[in-house]
């Protein structure tokens, strides 16, 4: 016994003398940081742009950052409060009109004016997504939006061949393939992912100056009921508005689903847990409509960045040629960049040929992207919003009470501070 | 109480205060760094309108107004949080059993207790992620158990259920510290003096007066502390429910807590949460002297009775 | 106490353990085999074992080096944690002017959970420049309210006699408190040591918000990198949450017998 603890008291006597003198060695070098979602094991790609970077400016350490998205906000946000935010930042969805709304990002609109070229290096539906009152905030990082992945095999066993081309047809295909523990479609529902089901049928969200909730109309509430049955019938898949991204990709890969409206990286992730997945058993292509919403990641500056143009220089190389193509072979997705998309379109027919189909859908119909408003309160809405939609759809509300609830709760986050 | 020897003087009195407040200080210093002046700042920020870039104004009583008044998911959080500390005595309730039967002269017992505290040292994120698999409606193991034994024919989506995913959630909580209330019983139990049964039993009582008049009443100031223990663990049950239903479905697990962290880091209100933090502070604070209260007025300390 | 029959006892205590244990052999199993996660009828064993996942966590996340990291920090804490919660419970063993306001206080410090201290305690530790290092990261656990009152009710149950005897030959307190009142207690350090150290080491929001350096991390920060790109959970994940778990587990093992008096008095029955 004495002896044991001798040898703990040593131990504990050397990870204290590391401890109390291993503090962080102060830095008088230039600094910047760049901050990314999720993307973890993307180390290659990334000491392509640090050098691409340090050719222009020699004098600045890059200093790397990754979170997973549940930490991201808390990181990034106690950052800023202590006056030390990560300069540049790589943001999924929504997230940035928050931090825009409240000043918290630079304005990269004179940046852009300068260069009047660079912007025609994007697509200019997607650009225009990261505009908030005017002002450019974002260049492309990774694109992404929503598609309809179908189960070739469960159409042909329910007689039918090509996919849907509106809205009833979708539902009625649906129905003809449910059948024990089949059922006819899912969605993915994080992020406001689920808004082209109610924007093919014509409903709005908020009014056109965004003051008022704008969704509960006759038809809206007629669409809510329809998706209501459905999800209580079984045709659509109850984990479409309970589960988030494990159930619902885990269920399309079961081959017990006919439909699945989720954005292109759920290809490789279901398809890692399917071996059945080829071109012959899925298929991929638009909503009826060409309906979808993006889930887009966005590069940003923070506008407490002390090196601004330097700054701006590292975006660049990060949204375009060989850097944006480094990304996205390095991720296995696809850029805001036109140009780089045509080249890893043709890296991907040669490395990933099965993923072609789902990743050609995401440059097409980019005039009917909805579920994106630049609303401020995007979070606080979306946080109103779909607890009650859930509610309806799960039949624990009639569809008119949760729109008419839904309605009180948006309009007062609306017209609060 | 402290023997006075006569011969302490008034300096002697004015060297111990001193030597006291010495010894209080460390403690006391991180508990001011990083309780107290945190509490104040949520205090204080909690009257204002204020975002992580720096504007501030005076808010008065509007977050508390629009908390009261035009919440329902603050009404609803309240509920669950209040559910789940309402089960706490039920699992203090199991330890106790346990605890008893542990205390018995059987053999293995040290085995038993080793196995179950065995859940206490695992990182909460880890509880939830295997709790998550066995709620899991195709494939877990208590689907699969119930569907063998015939009593449902379809698995019961536990976590996606609006009644029953909030129980689901605590019943891994419990889990979780069921072996840390045990250790503490089962040490207050083994204070007992033995004479105590034994001169009892020759009274006449029986077990379950034995039980009811000598065991419960000295245990009280560790009933208190195991209860002081359950409201510590439901703000670490933030981290299994952000890994096992993030909340949902439809706020039916989230707690004060898990919704104050929500508000602030995923809405970025930071003023809001810091209006229900000090809400959950004083709830939490009257629970715990209501506890207090009920187990004997002797505030975690934890002394049995001579 | 009357004879029981013994074989219920031991039915229902092999019920709960078989309860407590099977979500472990889940995670044990499978962290040895490469069967997949979400197949079905589950079953509880093995197929073929293999250690290919406990490799993986070593290469995928610079394993060694959270794991000294972690071991520092917690070695801080729990080293702090026993000096300070003794020096205090002690304190509280004397009787003074603000002792009941300094109970309630400690009290009500448990009322504040951690979450909503973020922001605050970030700024703090900032403004004393210990932003990313092992202090910053240990500080606001070095210290922790039931430790004091485990201290406390273990130096109360120690016979006044002995601490009297000390005073009247001329011992100054604190070396009352050292060389009489800790050695009495050795169940309270016990305590004291298997907690803190449980709770620094999983500890896992503070350290994510403090630290940058990737360098700098603990272990449970390198969960984020088994729960990949898409929230999946894979083997490795469990092979990793079994190599966390297993210092806690060892610790408890060695000193239970301690921890398990440690929690009352009892301490010292003369």
């Amino acid at each position: 016994m004495k002896i044991r603890w001798h040898f703990v008291g040593i131990l504990l006597t050397v990870f204290l003398a590391m401890g109390l003198t291993g503090a962080s060695s102060v830095q008088a070098q230039k600094k910047m940081s760049v901050l990314t979602w999720n993307i973890p094991y993307y180390e290659e790609g990334f000491k392509k742009w640090v050098v691409e970077f340090n050719k222009k400016h020699p004098d600045i350490q890059i200093e790397r950052l990754d979170k997973k998205g549940t930490e991201w906000s808390t990181f990034y946000q106690t950052q800023v409060v202590a006056g030390t935010a990560p300069d540049i930042i790589d943001i999924q969805g929504a997230l940035w009109l928050e931090y825009a709304s409240k000043g918290g990002l630079l304005d990269l609109t004179p940046y852009m004016k300068k260069e009047p070229e660079l912007a025609r290096q994007f697509y200019p539906e997607v650009l225009k997504s990261w505009v908030y009152e005017g002002k450019q905030y974002a260049l492309p990082f990774i694109i992404s939006k929503t598609l309809l992945f179908y189960n070739k095999n469960m159409f042909k066993e329910a007689g039918l061949k090509d996919p849907p081309k509106n809205f009833d047809e979708m539902m009625s295909y649906a129905r003809k393939m449910t059948k024990g523990e089949k059922s006819g479609f899912m969605t993915l529902n994080f992020d406001w992912l689920y808004w082209p089901l109610l924007a093919m049928n014509g409903i709005e969200l908020l009014s056109p100056d965004q003051k008022k909730a704008a969704f509960n109309t006759p038809q809206g509430v007629k669409t809510v009921e329809t998706l209501a049955k459905a999800t209580q019938d079984g045709v659509i898949n109850k984990i479409s508005w309970t589960g988030r991204w494990v159930e619902p990709n885990d269920a399309f890969a079961a081959g017990t689903v006919g439909m699945f409206h989720a954005h292109a990286p759920a290809f490789l992730w279901f398809k890692s847990k399917a071996p059945w997945v080829s071109e012959e058993t899925v298929g991929a292509t638009h909503l009826p409509g060409g309906w979808s919403t993006p889930n887009s990641h966005s590069i940003l500056i923070s506008k407490s960045c002390k090196y601004p143009d330097a700054a701006w220089d590292m975006l660049k190389i990060i949204a375009t040629g060989e850097g944006a193509y480094a990304l996205g072979t390095g991720t296995n997705n696809l850029t805001g960049n036109i140009e780089v998309n045509k080249r890893l379109l043709e890296y991907f027919g040669k490395t990933l040929p099965v993923a072609v189909p789902a990743l050609k859908t995401q440059l097409e119909h980019l005039d009917k992207l909805c579920g994106n408003w630049p609303l401020a309160k995007d979070a606080e809405v979306k946080e109103a919003f779909y607890p009650e939609l859930q509610n309806a759809l799960l039949g624990r509300k009639s569809p008119k009470d949760a729109m008419a609830d839904a309605e009180k709760k948006v309009n007062r986050i609306l017209q609060s501070r | 109480m402290a023997f006075r020897n006569l011969e302490y003087f008034k300096r002697d009195r004015t060297r111990q205060l001193f030597l006291i407040w010495f010894f209080l200080a460390p403690s006391l210093i991180i508990f001011t760094l990083y309780r107290i002046i945190p509490l104040f700042w949520n205090g204080v920020l909690s009257f204002q309108f204020w975002s992580p870039y720096g504007e501030s104004k005076f808010a008065g009583l509007h977050h508390y107004e629009e908390m009261f008044f035009y919440d329902d998911v603050f009404w609803q959080v309240l509920w669950n949080t209040i559910l789940l500390m309402g089960s706490a005595p039920l699992g203090i309730a199991l330890a106790l059993l346990i605890a008893i039967l542990v205390n018995t002269q059987i053999r293995g017992r040290n085995a038993y207790r080793t196995i179950v505290f065995m859940s206490y040292p695992v990182m909460t994120v880890a509880v939830g992620i295997i709790w998550q698999w066995l709620y899991n409606e195709k494939v877990g193991l208590i689907n699969y158990v119930l569907i063998s034994l015939g009593f449902i024919e379809k698995g019961i989506p536990f976590l996606g259920h609006f009644g029953l995913a909030l129980p689901c959630v605590i019943l891994a909580s419990i889990w979780q510290v069921i072996g840390f209330y045990m250790i503490i019983l089962l040490t207050g139990l083994q204070n007992i003096e033995p004479a105590l049964y034994e001169v009892a039993a020759v009274d006449g009582a029986n077990s379950w007066m034995r039980f009811w008049k000598i065991t419960l009443p000295l245990l009280k100031p560790l009933l208190f502390l195991c209860f002081v223990i359950g409201i510590i663990n439901s703000f670490t049950s933030f981290d299994l429910i952000f890994v096992m239903t993030q909340g949902g479905p439809a706020h039916a697990t989230d707690l004060l807590i898990t919704r104050i962290y929500t508000v602030a880091f995923k809405l970025s209100k930071f003023d809001y949460a810091a209006a229900m933090t000090v809400i959950n502070f004083l709830f939490f604070l009257g629970l715990t002297l209501l506890a207090n209260k009920l187990s004997g007025g002797e505030a975690g300390a934890v002394e049995t009775e001579r | 106490m009357t004879q029981y029959p013994r074989w219920p006892i031991h039915l229902f205590l092999l019920f709960v353990s078989a309860l407590m244990l099977i979500p472990f052999i889940w995670v044990l199993k499978t962290s040895l085999s490469g069967e997949n996660i979400f197949s079905y009828p589950p079953a509880l064993f093995p197929r073929d074992p293999h250690l290919f996942y406990y490799v993986d966590v070593w290469y995928t996340i610079p394993f060694l080096r959270y794991l000294v990291n972690s071991a520092v920090v917690s070695a801080i804490v729990v080293a702090a944690n026993i000096v300070f919660n003794s020096m205090a419970g002690y304190a509280l063993t004397r009787d003074f002017p603000a002792k009941r306001a300094m109970i309630l206080l400690f009290l009500s410090c448990m009322m504040i959970p951690f979450q909503v201290t973020i922001i605050p305690a970030y700024l703090i530790t900032k403004k004393m420049a210990l932003l990313n290092s092992y202090l910053g990261m240990a500080l606001p656990v070095c210290s922790t309210i039931i430790c004091i009152f485990v201290f406390k009710a273990s130096f109360e149950a120690i016979p006044k006699s002995l601490i009297d005897a000390a005073r009247i030959d001329g011992l100054p307190e604190w070396r009352i408190v050292l060389r009489i009142l800790l050695p009495l207690s050795k169940s309270a350090i016990a305590t004291n040591v298997i907690l803190a150290f449980i709770w620094s080491w999983n500890n896992f929001l503070w350290p994510l918000v403090i630290i940058r350096d990737q360098e700098m991390q603990t272990l449970p920060l390198g969960l984020s990198r088994f729960l990949t790109v898409v929230e999946d959970t894979t083997g490795a994940l469990y092979a990793f949450c079994i190599m966390v778990l297993l210092p806690g587990l060892i610790l408890f093992l060695l000193a239970q017998k301690e921890f398990i008096a440690g929690l009352t008095t009892g301490a010292a029955k003369g």
